[in-house]
């Protein structure tokens, strides 16, 4: 289904300018950027192909390893790219207000709120979603981790507590149980699996350090 | 032997569709292609907290590219609203009809919808919509409520004014509750799309079957032309036991644009597009012997409702059958108030009836010197105070002694604030809780494939306890087949009809069903077999044939036998099917069944600050048998996390000039977080209750958060001598 949002998505391309030109042509410039780039790329620096109107942006940006150009309404955050336009609803709307971090994606590594990052500042960048961190088919981990310990109950914080964890072993905030916590405090559980979702951390942490 | 399913600790069989992403929730279905083409509704609330809209201005919004409608009580069709009722709906009282009227009945209420190309473009569109109101003030405080209270519910027993008259010792406290929304980390969502007259809605719901009758009655059309389907529920805690006024607004959107409609509500629109735990006044009178035995205890309780339904909840049960108590007289009222209809939120009465009579008993406890473990055990009754009836299992006692055992309760210094840790108080404090054992007719239909996998399916839910997994369980065990051979379905309106998923009730409802309904089907494939010349168990008695591991096969002679894919293969059958039910029978009635437990909490309280901090809660459950221990013990972990909230963080703040909620977002409203989480368990007893139903379970998701506020309060008490009577106890309380 993502292969049929993204070929719509070409339909947003100017004509004769191709997906694999596209890509080809701006590869070399639009991954240098930290977690968000400082200097936004505006509408029309952004817009080697396609129209965007006066309050519409053309974006490039690599979700899950694979390069997306999309003409954006600017007031899109990244969540609702995500979700609404990529078909990428794995990432999940709990408040849409940076409170309770289940839209938690990484941005070039890092964990962020996909709620609070308007789209048009994620030019260039990569983004990893819980769509993206299994492996040809193998599962990271945390996601094995959160399984056996049975980290979850309803399941919508999940994605967001996976991808924060991620980001936390990373961190190398993992030294303890307690620093564990703090450092995933960020993400609302409202089932209350947090003893178990500090255990998963453990686990994977530890897997992936030996 | 294969070893039955049910009692091991499998693994959550959605566990890699959930931690991939791939669940879909409500919002979701049109990014996986369950419904194409859905355009965006964002809902328009009130900004006053009564009175009448004198006129909508939506030309601004009308004017944006993409919108394609704004629709408000100025355009919307009238709708036939078909009386109907079902379990989870209030007694008495209205729905709130959707745009059919120009009265605004409470801050928050819908009052226009605005349904754009894109979400950006809808909520642009919702925020134009200007809407000038004749604005009154509202009602929203218990002493001053907006008519005459509802007519109360009454109980007694014994007479109470003269055994208080010769009580010994004498609490009489009042204990408040603060009003607790449930805040599921899925925001309430419905897509609606309409094929003709008839309506497909994707839904966050408990109960497929609520939504389709709610959806059938508002537009005036058959059940059966509506379908509602659900597979995933990302948490409710009994939000979604009622089909509230956005799942008609989307509906009624796609009919007006004649296309899919999904509407989101937002985190603020939660707290008033949605119900809540009432606000409620619990005073309550204690009188006991010498000895600490209560002789009596009158519970009079108000509690808010909203003008246009009474909502009640089961805020007395506890009261006539936790303890001996000869003379009880019970009084509940509730106050009608300008505010939306509170609703079923975990544990509902259970876990606020449970403050105040276990803060209450922790009270007298002091008050007598007795230990209050010792106090509970002397008040234990040997059959149902209430009814008279026995209890099918009540083994509460041996869930205090297991919890105290395990939390060290003797080592406890009895007295108030003598115990230290630098500048933190400790106080350990514990209490009991109980929560019926409901039960509701059920039914399944199973189905099993020539390749030697089954499914099973059932209008049920899983919000999260893990009803997917447990039921596979069920029916792995009864069709003979391993777990990983059968397929579990729920979340459709078009499977066989379902109780609410709410309640305690769907082990002992759905779980009974799915049980019958593969015993069905599994003796349908041995009498097939048993009748066929071409079997190896032609002739034999269907009594002596067993299956295991998908083969069948005689008890006391395992080489003779078949696998179901040899059955089907050599009959030429595709599938085999079956459908069976439960409904629960006098068993109900002849026993009092409940589930109980005991709760212990450890608190540090900072002398200075009045910061409370929670380092251990430990929760000792009697609730039957335990289909998936693994699955089980989250649950109630789950439990006693909300119950942390509950004593400690949560709190819906209503202003009182306009009934807005001041703190409508999970940045100001406090739920428990990573770090408020500490050291939390919880222990089941071992073992089954065979008066409960088939299963011989007694139900888990409520009573875990029973009694886990009035522990933390009587851990606060006992840390600092400091009684707090009203929740949640925050550190202004304790300065």
């Amino acid at each position: 289904m993502s292969d049929r949002l993204a070929d719509e998505d070409h339909h947003d391309e100017a004509p004769g300018v191709s997906r694999r030109g596209f890509l080809s042509a701006t590869a070399a410039g639009g991954v240098a950027a930290g977690v968000l780039p400082s200097v936004l790329a505006g509408p029309a620096g952004a817009a080697p192909a396609g129209a965007p109107g006066p309050h519409s942006s053309t974006l490039s940006v690599t979700v899950n390893g694979r390069r997306h150009q999309v003409t954006i309404d600017n007031r899109t955050s990244l969540l609702d790219l995500l979700r609404e336009r990529l078909a990428l609803p794995g990432t999940k709307k709990g408040c849409d207000q940076g409170a309770c971090g289940a839209c938690t994606v990484l941005v070039n590594g890092r964990r962020v709120n996909a709620c609070l990052t308007l789209a048009v500042r994620c030019q260039g960048v990569e983004v990893t979603t819980i769509e993206g961190l299994a492996a040809g088919g193998e599962l990271h981990a945390l996601q094995q981790a959160f399984i056996e310990q049975d980290a979850f109950q309803c399941g919508y914080c999940t994605p967001g507590q996976i991808m924060s964890g991620v980001g936390c072993i990373r961190e190398g905030h993992t030294g303890s149980r307690e620093e564990i916590r703090e450092w995933m405090s960020g993400n609302i559980c409202r089932c209350g699996c947090y003893v178990k979702i500090v255990n998963a951390v453990q686990q994977a942490a530890r897997k992936q350090g030996s | 032997m294969m070893r039955p399913a049910a009692g091991t600790p499998v693994s959550r069989v959605d566990g890699r569709l959930k931690v991939t992403g791939q669940a879909a929730y409500a919002a979701e279905h049109d990014a996986h292609d369950a419904v194409r083409g859905a355009v965006h509704g964002v809902i328009v609330t009130s900004t006053v907290g009564k009175g009448r809209i004198t006129a909508i201005d939506t030309r601004a919004a009308t004017a944006l590219p993409g919108v394609l409608a704004v629709i408000s009580h100025a355009n919307a069709p009238k709708l036939p609203y078909r009386p109907f009722r079902r379990v989870t709906d209030p007694p008495r009282g209205e729905h709130l009809r959707v745009f059919q009227d120009d009265r605004v009945r409470f801050f928050g209420q819908p009052v226009a919808v605005a349904v754009a190309e894109t979400l950006e473009a809808a909520q642009h569109a919702a925020s134009l919509v200007k809407v000038t109101y004749a604005a009154e003030r509202p009602a929203t405080g218990l002493d001053a409520p907006a008519g005459s209270p509802n007519e109360p519910e009454n109980y007694q027993r014994g007479d109470v004014d003269q055994a208080l008259r010769q009580a010994r010792t004498r609490i009489e406290q009042t204990y408040r509750l603060q009003r607790e929304h449930h805040n599921p980390m899925e925001p309430h969502a419905t897509i609606a799309r309409w094929d003709g007259d008839r309506l497909t809605v994707w839904d966050k719901t408990q109960v497929v079957l609520n939504t389709r009758a709610a959806l059938a009655s508002v537009f005036g059309i058959a059940e059966d032309a509506v379908r509602v389907v659900s597979p995933f529920v990302g948490g409710a805690f009994g939000s979604a036991l009622r089909a509230w006024p956005h799942v008609t607004i989307a509906a009624l959107a796609a009919r007006q644009v004649r296309r899919p409609v999904k509407v989101v509500l937002t985190r603020e629109q939660l707290y008033t597009g949605t119900g809540f735990r009432p606000v409620t006044e619990y005073k309550l009178t204690l009188g006991a012997d010498e000895r600490g035995r209560l002789t009596a205890a009158v519970h009079d309780i108000r509690a808010e409702t909203s003008a246009y339904e009474d909502y009640r909840e089961s805020l007395l049960t506890q009261g006539q059958m936790v303890y001996t108590t000869p003379n009880v007289r019970q009084t509940y009222r509730s106050i009608p108030l300008d505010i939306n209809t509170p609703t079923w939120m975990r544990g509902p009465g259970a876990a606020t009836a449970a403050y105040a009579i276990e803060c209450a008993m922790d009270e007298l406890a002091h008050e007598t010197g007795i230990d209050p473990i010792e106090l509970r055990l002397r008040n234990e009754p040997e059959r149902d105070p209430g009814t008279g009836a026995p209890f099918s299992t009540r083994r509460l006692r041996e869930c205090l002694r297991t919890g105290a055992r395990t939390v060290g309760w003797d080592d406890r210094a009895p007295e108030p604030r003598s115990t230290r840790d630098g500048d933190w108080l400790l106080g350990m404090g514990m209490a009991v809780a109980t929560y019926h054992t409901a039960r509701a007719p059920a039914q399944a239909l199973a189905r099993l494939h020539a390749d030697g996998t089954a499914t099973v399916q059932s209008a049920t839910s899983d919000m999260g306890p893990g009803t997917y997994t447990s039921m596979t369980q069920v029916a792995a065990d009864a069709l003979g087949l391993p777990v990983s051979r059968v397929r579990f379905q729920l979340g459709d309106s078009a499977m066989p009809p379902a109780p609410p998923h709410g309640g305690s009730m769907t082990m002992a409802s759905v779980g009974s069903a799915v049980a019958d309904t593969c015993d069905k089907l599994r003796r349908q494939a041995v009498r097939l077999a048993i009748a066929d010349p071409g079997s190896p168990l032609h002739g034999a008695s269907a009594g002596d044939v067993v299956v295991q591991n998908g083969r069948l096969s005689l008890r006391d002679d395992p080489g003779r036998g078949e696998t179901y894919q040899q059955l089907l293969a050599r009959t030429g059958r595709p599938r085999l099917e079956a459908r069976g039910g439960y409904t629960p029978g006098e068993e109900t009635e002849r026993y009092s069944t409940h589930a109980y437990g005991a709760v212990f909490a450890q608190v540090a309280v900072d002398e200075r600050l009045g910061l409370v901090r929670v380092r251990r809660v430990l929760g000792v459950y009697d609730a039957g048998r335990i289909i998936n221990p693994k699955l089980a013990h989250s649950q109630a972990i789950g439990g006693l996390v909300g119950g942390i909230g509950m004593a400690l963080l949560e709190h819906t703040v209503t202003d009182p000039r306009d009934g807005r909620v001041v703190n409508a977002n999970l940045a100001d409203y406090l739920v428990p977080t990573n770090a408020d989480v500490p050291d939390v368990n919880a222990v089941y007893l071992d073992g089954e209750d065979r008066e409960a139903g088939p299963l011989g379970v007694k139900g888990l998701g409520e009573v875990v958060i029973v009694g886990v506020a009035p522990a933390i309060a009587n851990a606060v008490f006992h840390a600092t001598g400091r009684r707090v009577r009203d929740l949640p106890i925050t550190l202004e309380a304790l300065l």
